[in-house]
Parts: C-alpha cells; sequence; structure tokens
C-alpha cells in the first residue's frame, strides 16, 4: 500500500515536472525571463512556419454562399435559404462538416443561458446580481425583459430540409450553437460539395436581450405601428473553419469569443419592404430596381465629391418614415473574398456616400458610406463618413491598401460591432425640449472613436483572418493600438488611451490574467483584451523596437496574413524575424505572464580611480579623512575653550606630530616606480590615460521588483544642470533578473547629482516612487490634486448651452445653481 | 455591517433601465485605489472611472442633461453618488467614515477622492464598492490596497457585495 502512494506521488511529481515544460530550473532560484519561446510555441510545419509565415503547403478552406433573404418587417422574422459551396483545400477527408447557429445563443437551453451564474460576470447582456451582504438578491428589468422576451418569443433557427446538389436529404445534428452535417459521400481533399438550407427565426430585440445585432423599435415615430432598424448579423448558418492547428473549430458560442470564419464569395438577395434602404456588405448589383434615378446620380457625383453627398436626405428619410408601404423590393448584393456578411435595413435611414480614391491599390476607388436615421443626425453626417476615410487611410499605411469597394457604418441599437465592409456603431443625439438635436464633445469622440475601432475591424480580423474565439487579443488588442494611432492623427488633443500609465492600475492587480487566455475565461475583457496588448504594442514601436523597425515588421506580419488566418505564433515570430530583434522575452512577460513592470533604483555609488601615485592618493585618503564630520565631543571642547594637554605642555610632542599617518616617504615612492616598472606598455598606456583622464565611475544598482524585464530608460542629470538620456536594452537582466548594476562613466567635470528610470513613463512602471535616486517624494493622486485643482473644460454640449439667454443682475440669484 | 449570507433570495427591481451594449469604447470597469498613505497617515482612496463609462451612468441617473465633462454639478453629484456606494468598515462593525478630497477629469478618467485618518490599529478592512454596479450589473470594479503589506487586490463582479482584506501585523 505504502508502495504505491509512493508511486502515485513520484507520478504526480513527474507530471507536474512535465507540465512546467522540458527544461527545468531545479537548485537555487534563477528563472529565465530570455528563455526562448520555441519550446512553447507550436512547432513549425509546411502551413506554418518557422518565420510566422504561411508555410509552402499553407491552405485554407473556401466556402461561397448563394443566399435569399426575406424580411417580415411585422412579425419581425426573417426567412431565407441558403445555398453552400464548400471546397476542401485541406489535405484531409471529411465525412461532415459542421456550422455555426449563432442564433441558438439566445435559446434558454443553450450552453450560454444553462453555464450563466447568477449574476454572472463577463456576459454581454443585461446581468442579473445575487445576494450577499446584507442586500437581497437582484435582478435588473432588463434582465426581467431579457427573461420575458425569451419566454414570450421562439428564439434560434428553426432549420428545415437541408439538401445536397442532387435533392438528396442529408443528415444533421445540432450540438447547442453548432450543426454538423453528415455528408452523403466523403468529400476528399481537392473536392467540393453543394448543399442547401432552409431556415428562419425571430429576430432578436437588440434592446431587450444585447446582442450584435437585432432590431430596434421605434415606437414614438409617426407612421402607425412605429418604424425599425434591422442590424442583420450571425443571421444564416456558417461553416466553422476548419484549419491545420484545430480541425474544426467548433468550440461552442458563448457569448464572449466571437468568431472564426472562412473566407468566400457571396450572393445574396434580400427581399424587404418597398420603402427600406438597405446597407450591406459587398457591392449593390441592381441599382436600376431599388434606387431611384435621382440616388443614382447622386451615388456617381460622390464618387468623386469632396464632402459627403447625400444620396437620401434627411428630408426624404422623414418623409419614409411618415409615410410606409406593402409594396416590396429585392436588393441584390454580391460581395468577393469576404469571411462574413450582413446587412442593414430601415425605412428611417439617410444615406450619404463620399469617394475614396488609393493609389497604387488594387481597389482604386472605395465608397466610403453611413446609414443613419434623425436621431443620429448632424453627428452622423458631420463626422461618421469623414472617420471612415480616415480609418482607410491611415490603417493602410500600417498594413495594406483596403482592398474592398465599400466601407459602412451605420447607426443602430448595437453600440459598435463590425463585420466586412460594414459596422454598426451606436451614438445618437439628445432631443432638446424645443425640438433641436445636440450632442456633448463626449458623444462626438466616442463617435469617432469607435467608427475608426469598428472599421479598423476590416483589417482585423475581417481580413487577417485571426481567431477570435480562442484569443480576442489578436483582433481587439492589435486594432486598439492602430486606433489608437489613427485617433492621434484625427486630434492629438482627444484623450485616446493606450498610454502606458493607463493600464498600470490592472497589471499591478492581483486580478491580472494572463493575455493568452481564451476569450471566454478573461475576468477583466476590457483591460486584457484591448488596453493591456494595445499598450505593449505602443511600447514596442515606441521604445524597444522604435518605429522603422516595428513598422516595418507590422506591416509585414499585415501583408503576409492578409486573407489567410495567423495564429499568436506566427504573430509572434514574423514581428521577430522581421524586426531581427530577439522579443521572446517581451512575448513571455506581456502576453504569457501576469508580471508588471517596476525597476527599483536602489543606489548609486561613485568611485574613483586610484592613482597609484602616493604622492597624490596618500593626500586624497588625507582629505578623505579630513571631510568627515569633526567629532562633537572636540567640538565642544572646542567651543568651552578647554586648552589640549598637548599645546600646555609643548614637551609632550614629537615627530608624529608633525606627520600624520598619511606622510609619504619613499619607500612607498620606491614602490610605486616598481609598480610602474612592472606594467606591460600596453597595460601601462591604459593605466596612464585612466589615471590621466580621471573619470568618474558611478554604479547604479537597480532592483526588478515586478518582474517583467523591460529596458531601463534613464535620465541623468549632472551638476552644471545638463542631462542626458541613457537606454540599457532588457537584455541586461538575462542572468540576474531580480537585480542589475550598472557602470556609468563620466568626465571629471561631469559630475553626476541624480538620476530617473523611465522620466516619460514609457514602461507602465506602476511604482514611481522607486524611480529617483536620491529619492523624491512623489506625491498620491490625493496629494496632487489637493496642490492644483484641475479644471479640464475640455468637452461640454456648448451647442445646447449657446442657447443660455444672458440673465440681468436681478435674475443672478436664481441662476447659481445650474450648470457653469 | 457583520457579512452573512442570504438564504432566502428575493428578486428585486433596480430602478434604472440600462440598455448599453458594450463595445470598446464602454469598458465597465472602474479601478480604485486605497492608499494607507504613510506621509499624511491618511487611507486615501482613488476611484478612476472611465469617462465614456461615467457619461452614460450620468444620464441615466441624473437626466440626459447631465454632462460629467462640462458640468462641475453633474461632476458633484456623481461624486456624492460614488461615495454614498462606497464604504469601509472593520470586521467588528466599526465604520470608517471617508470625507471627500474632490474630484477630477484626467484624460479619460474620471477619478473620486475620498480620505480619512488611519486608525491606530486596523487588523481588517470590510468593503462595500457598488458604484454603478446598481446601474448595470455587469460592471467589475477592481481595487488595489496599497501600502499595508503586499498589495491586495479586491474584485467586485459577479454576486460579491462585501469582502475583506486581512493584515498582517508582524
Amino acid at each position: 500500500m505504502l508502495k504505491r502512494i509512493i508511486a502515485t506521488s513520484l507520478l504526480s511529481i513527474a507530471t507536474l515536472a512535465a507540465a512546467q515544460g522540458a527544461i527545468n530550473q531545479t537548485k537555487g532560484d534563477y528563472e529565465d525571463k530570455f528563455r526562448q519561446l520555441n519550446e512553447s510555441l507550436p512547432t513549425p510545419n509546411v502551413y506554418r512556419n518557422a518565420a510566422g509565415q504561411p508555410g509552402h503547403q499553407y491552405w485554407q478552406q473556401q466556402v461561397n454562399y448563394q443566399i435569399k433573404a426575406h424580411l417580415d418587417e411585422e412579425k419581425h422574422r426573417l426567412e431565407a435559404s441558403e445555398t453552400i459551396n464548400y471546397k476542401n483545400n485541406s489535405p484531409d477527408t471529411l465525412k461532415y462538416l459542421w456550422l455555426q447557429l449563432d442564433q441558438n445563443k439566445f435559446r434558454s437551453d443553450s450552453l450560454s443561458a444553462m453555464s450563466s451564474s447568477f449574476g454572472g460576470i463577463g456576459a454581454r447582456g443585461p446581468a442579473t446580481k445575487s445576494a450577499s451582504g446584507d442586500k437581497p438578491a437582484q435582478l435588473s428589468l432588463d434582465a426581467l425583459r431579457r427573461q420575458q422576451y425569451v419566454a414570450d418569443h421562439e428564439l434560434g433557427y428553426q432549420i428545415g430540409e437541408i439538401r445536397d446538389a442532387s435533392g438528396q436529404k442529408l443528415h444533421h445534428v445540432i450540438v447547442g450553437t453548432n450543426m454538423r452535417i453528415d455528408l452523403a459521400q466523403p468529400l476528399r481533399s481537392g473536392e467540393s460539395v453543394n448543399f442547401s438550407i432552409e431556415y428562419g427565426y425571430n429576430i432578436v430585440e437588440e434592446d431587450a436581450v444585447s446582442a450584435r445585432s437585432g432590431y430596434e423599435h421605434f415606437p414614438d415615430d409617426k407612421r402607425e405601428g412605429g418604424n425599425d432598424i434591422f442590424l442583420l448579423a450571425q443571421w444564416f448558418p456558417r461553416l466553422h473553419a476548419y484549419t491545420d492547428y484545430e480541425a474544426w473549430t467548433n468550440k461552442e458560442f458563448i457569448g464572449r469569443g466571437e468568431f472564426t470564419l472562412e473566407f468566400g464569395d457571396y450572393d445574396v438577395q434580400m427581399t424587404v419592404p418597398g420603402d427600406h434602404i438597405v446597407s450591406s456588405t459587398g457591392v449593390l448589383q441592381n441599382p436600376r430596381q431599388v434606387l431611384t434615378s435621382t440616388q443614382r446620380q447622386r451615388l456617381e457625383e460622390a464618387e468623386n465629391a469632396e464632402h459627403p453627398v447625400f444620396i437620401v436626405t434627411a428630408e426624404e428619410a422623414l418623409e419614409n418614415e411618415e409615410a410606409g408601404t406593402t409594396k416590396e423590393k429585392t436588393w441584390k448584393f454580391s460581395a468577393k473574398n469576404v469571411r462574413d456578411f450582413a446587412w442593414a435595413s430601415s425605412r428611417k435611414f439617410m444615406w450619404d456616400a463620399k469617394g475614396h480614391k488609393q493609389k497604387d491599390a488594387d481597389q482604386d476607388l472605395v465608397m466610403a458610406m453611413s446609414f443613419y436615421p434623425k436621431e443620429g443626425g448632424e453627428l452622423w453626417q458631420k463626422y461618421s463618413t469623414e472617420a471612415v476615410i480616415q480609418t482607410l487611410d491611415v490603417y493602410s499605411r500600417f498594413a495594406f491598401a483596403y482592398p474592398y469597394p465599400t466601407a459602412q457604418s451605420v447607426n443602430g441599437p448595437v453600440g459598435g460591432m463590425e463585420y466586412p465592409m460594414i459596422s454598426f456603431n451606436g451614438p445618437r443625439t439628445e432631443l432638446q425640449d424645443d425640438g433641436s438635436r445636440t450632442y456633448s464633445q463626449a458623444e462626438k469622440r466616442f463617435l469617432i472613436g469607435v467608427v475608426i475601432h469598428e472599421v479598423g475591424h476590416n483589417y482585423f480580423p475581417m481580413i487577417v483572418n485571426s481567431d477570435e474565439r480562442q484569443w480576442s487579443w489578436m483582433d481587439e488588442g492589435l486594432n486598439s493600438f492602430l486606433d489608437g494611432v489613427a485617433g492621434r492623427e484625427w486630434d492629438p488633443t482627444i484623450p485616446w488611451g493606450v498610454e502606458p500609465r493607463d493600464v498600470i492600475g490592472y497589471m499591478k492587480s492581483q486580478s491580472q490574467v494572463p493575455i493568452m487566455t481564451q476569450s471566454d475565461s478573461v475576468l477583466h475583457l476590457g483591460p486584457n483584451a484591448y488596453t493591456k496588448p494595445a499598450v505593449a504594442l505602443n511600447i514596442l514601436r515606441e521604445t524597444i523596437l522604435g518605429r522603422e523597425l516595428f513598422d516595418f515588421a507590422f506591416k509585414e506580419y499585415a501583408q503576409r496574413w492578409m486573407f489567410k488566418r495567423p495564429t499568436p505564433s506566427d504573430f509572434f515570430r514574423t514581428m521577430e524575424e522581421a524586426s531581427g530583434v530577439d522579443l521572446d522575452w517581451f512575448w513571455r512577460g506581456w502576453f504569457y505572464s501576469t508580471d508588471h513592470v517596476d525597476i527599483s533604483l536602489d543606489k548609486i555609488s561613485k568611485l574613483r580611480m586610484d592613482t597609484k601615485d602616493p604622492d597624490i592618493d596618500f593626500d586624497r585618503q588625507r582629505q578623505v579623512e579630513l571631510d568627515k564630520p569633526m567629532s562633537l565631543t572636540d567640538e565642544r571642547n572646542k567651543a568651552e575653550g578647554k586648552q589640549l594637554w598637548v599645546e600646555r605642555f609643548p614637551g609632550v610632542t614629537d615627530f608624529y606630530d608633525e606627520n600624520d599617518r598619511f606622510t609619504v616617504t619613499n619607500k612607498e615612492r620606491n614602490k610605486y616606480q616598481k609598480f610602474l616598472k612592472e606594467l606591460k606598455p600596453w597595460e601601462r598606456a591604459t593605466f596612464e590615460r585612466a589615471v590621466k583622464e580621471d573619470k568618474n565611475y558611478y554604479v547604479l544598482e537597480f532592483s526588478n521588483k515586478g518582474g517583467l524585464v523591460m529596458p531601463i530608460l534613464l535620465e541623468l542629470t549632472f551638476a552644471d544642470g545638463s542631462k542626458e538620456q541613457q537606454y540599457i536594452p532588457a537584455e541586461i537582466w538575462r542572468r540576474t533578473p531580480k537585480a542589475v548594476n550598472k557602470l556609468i562613466i563620466t568626465d571629471t567635470d561631469k559630475e553626476l547629482v541624480s538620476v530617473t528610470v523611465d522620466p516619460r513613463w514609457e514602461t507602465a512602471d506602476v511604482d514611481v516612487s522607486n524611480n529617483n535616486y536620491p529619492r523624491k517624494i512623489i506625491p498620491s493622486r490625493i496629494e496632487a490634486y489637493k496642490r492644483k485643482k484641475s479644471t479640464k473644460k475640455v468637452s461640454r454640449d456648448i451647442m445646447q448651452d449657446i442657447k443660455t439667454e444672458l440673465k440681468s443682475d436681478d435674475e443672478d440669484e436664481d441662476e447659481d445653481k445650474n450648470d457653469d | 455591517m457583520k457579512t452573512r449570507k442570504l438564504l432566502q433570495v428575493l428578486a428585486s427591481l433596480l430602478l434604472f433601465m440600462a440598455v448599453v451594449p458594450a463595445f470598446a469604447h464602454q469598458q465597465k470597469t472602474a479601478i480604485s485605489t486605497i492608499l494607507f498613505n504613510p506621509r499624511t497617515e491618511n487611507i486615501e482612496v482613488m476611484h478612476r472611472f472611465n469617462v465614456h463609462d461615467a457619461e452614460h451612468a450620468v444620464r441615466h441617473i441624473f437626466g440626459k442633461n447631465a454632462d460629467i465633462i462640462a458640468s462641475s454639478d453633474t461632476q458633484q453629484e456623481f461624486s456624492d453618488y460614488v461615495a454614498q456606494r462606497f464604504s469601509m468598515a472593520t470586521q467588528n462593525g466599526d465604520a470608517i467614515t471617508l470625507q471627500s478630497a474632490g474630484y477630477e477629469i484626467d484624460g479619460q478618467f474620471f477619478w473620486v477622492y475620498l480620505e480619512t485618518g488611519q486608525p491606530a490599529k486596523l487588523d481588517n478592512l470590510v468593503i462595500r464598492h457598488n458604484a454603478l454596479r446598481d446601474l448595470w450589473p455587469s460592471q467589475i470594479n477592481t481595487i488595489n490596497i496599497e501600502g499595508k503589506g503586499d498589495l491586495q487586490t479586491l474584485t467586485f463582479s459577479d454576486s460579491v457585495e462585501l469582502l475583506k482584506v486581512e493584515f498582517d501585523h508582524q
């Protein structure tokens, strides 16, 4: 029995060791922060090579869709049929195909619903709170509304017949948000198969269930029964990706980890009420059937316009939303090489457009367009389409020219969500009592920011097709980094985030998780998938690699994986391989660990070169002794006028009273000469030069309190008031990651008085109070605030405030309490 | 102020309707620092909210013309709102009353400051931080407690209303 216990415990120790990796430090406490990542990254192969490039046998599937959809506005229901052409480019034979049925997430028996804890965290939707402390459990009105909505409506897909090209019914099994279709014949490598699916579903009310798409009802519009805006996304059974790294990526949709899909061509027909305007992925194929000649003419004008041109004006949209019709129209769109397809439809839409010309690009004209109701108003007229164009302009510089013919921004109930060529963005104006619509500067920033972010997603992950279900940071982090760049180029006075200092609170907390955590399991998604990776890339660009190396490598990554499917290792490898800089320590620290940055400058010692010449050195030593503070007793004796014994009785003095212990004799001088003689010529030259230059030698002692190894950025301040910057690469930590010393040599007259680590807050150092030597008192935020009260008025709703009437003196009293 | 588990699960309605979908710019997270400041001998509480979160919150709480950036009234109201939903006590039930130390906007963040003198001896703290969590319960409030032993982090998410930290005295 005992034997067995021993055997078991040995086994578990062995398992533990294996889990830690093949290379183990089993003595001392040395941690190799620079250990190369190869043992953690997947082995390079013919599909993804060691450079982070698609391998010479890289493959991906292609899936083409033909969809005919009918939108029933009254019932808020979609009925559709799709024909799918699946091309198997993989080397494998497939007996079945897996499809995504995302609408099933809203079913009450979905994994999402069943696995949500009461008051569960991380839900993208109305939340609940369970009991604790002395408070009863709470259900928000939202949660109740959602519950009632789900109870009252049949949600999820109704899947009808599935038949292959010969009309034969295909067996299928629905597993939550996934569906397996068993093929009549195994699909061999290089073959394709066609099949069709009849389906329908009740469109969710976005406000009730909080989704990435759905409808919004406007009951107060003049038309009887009100109006709706429909945002259609995740609206058709879509093929799961089949990949070289995970095979079928059929991890169930729980709500947080988004999608990964295959590229393909789409032909979509949507039949909608005759007065609706449709915005969609792709290019409109039948403008003559659905647009008036005036609208078509305006679209043509817009191609070369300097400012956005209205295709549907505000007045026309208002007329539309008041009238209504019983007729229907069928809009036809076609999209090439996209990984998804979404659309929007409403009679409330006004529509503006402006052509964006791209030089030296395959797609020389891109139509930037915005669709929004009167609730979007002037805010959207002014900024939406312009922000779309600015995004394409900036992102193209960092990645590749925009390859699609349209880029659209649509206002509806969704706060911000991205699809190929189309994005849904939420900001709106406020209706004032006088009937006008105004917006604050904060709402303006919100609109510009969200449009840049969502349109930017065209690049990551719509074209550089990363797997969002596994790694949110690969699209959100890269995109947040670039939206910060674009935002600053729009207006640097707007705070755009992604400053290293913004993430220190999260990084020093005990609840941080590694960026490489699967997205459904991340506790703080915002700081983890958006801010921290964006900050990390910003630091790489501005501080570690510099812009030239970073921009080249980042662009290389984007272009290598344009219309392909990268994984994290492909990003890490490309950034290293293209920049020529070993960054394994950086990925390890920032992406694989929860270390934070806290470098402390603990001590500086000054050293001076001994000349060995006793006539110089002994005198210096004497001076050192004299520089020591006088004994307090001696000083007080003197002050009291005490006469020394030797002064009172001169006879008791001798030789040693005249010559102190630093007196030089020929014995020392001979020794010095002998020392010089014994030096080899090169030693003597070096020695004499060092003595002559008599430089200052400073030893700086650093400790790494946060664990994350980073370059040490120094600002040296000298006695003459001058300052010097010094960059010590992160590699200084490679052998002793907890503490390092650095020798700094300056000219004799360059006397160092103080040193600051990371003076410009570039590295996300969480504690700057140990960054100065000598130490400085760094006030806490409250202390600093009390010293200087900040009264920044960066944004006001001046459009509304300007209507304020000027009060006469006697009216003043009542006004004191109102807005400043 | 004793922590007790309620067996009874009641559904009580919140007054506020929160229709705020998630996207990049509204994170529904706040991060705070409770600092035991050795220089001032105060406990300093510094709450950091994203302006985008606060902007939407104030309109739900104080009406559509509330403006967290431009209106000092709104800033004061929001600051008071936060102060009301944040409290500290010892496990014995002795409340530690905080005074307002001001508020400010700094870049994309709205800061609310509270402080009080450090008690002579403090073995633990029981903390409640409900700000914005009554509005949209998916709000996650994180607190780093610094300056008293190793940094400790409290995360108010899920069902949590009260959290406790212990301080070691050596």
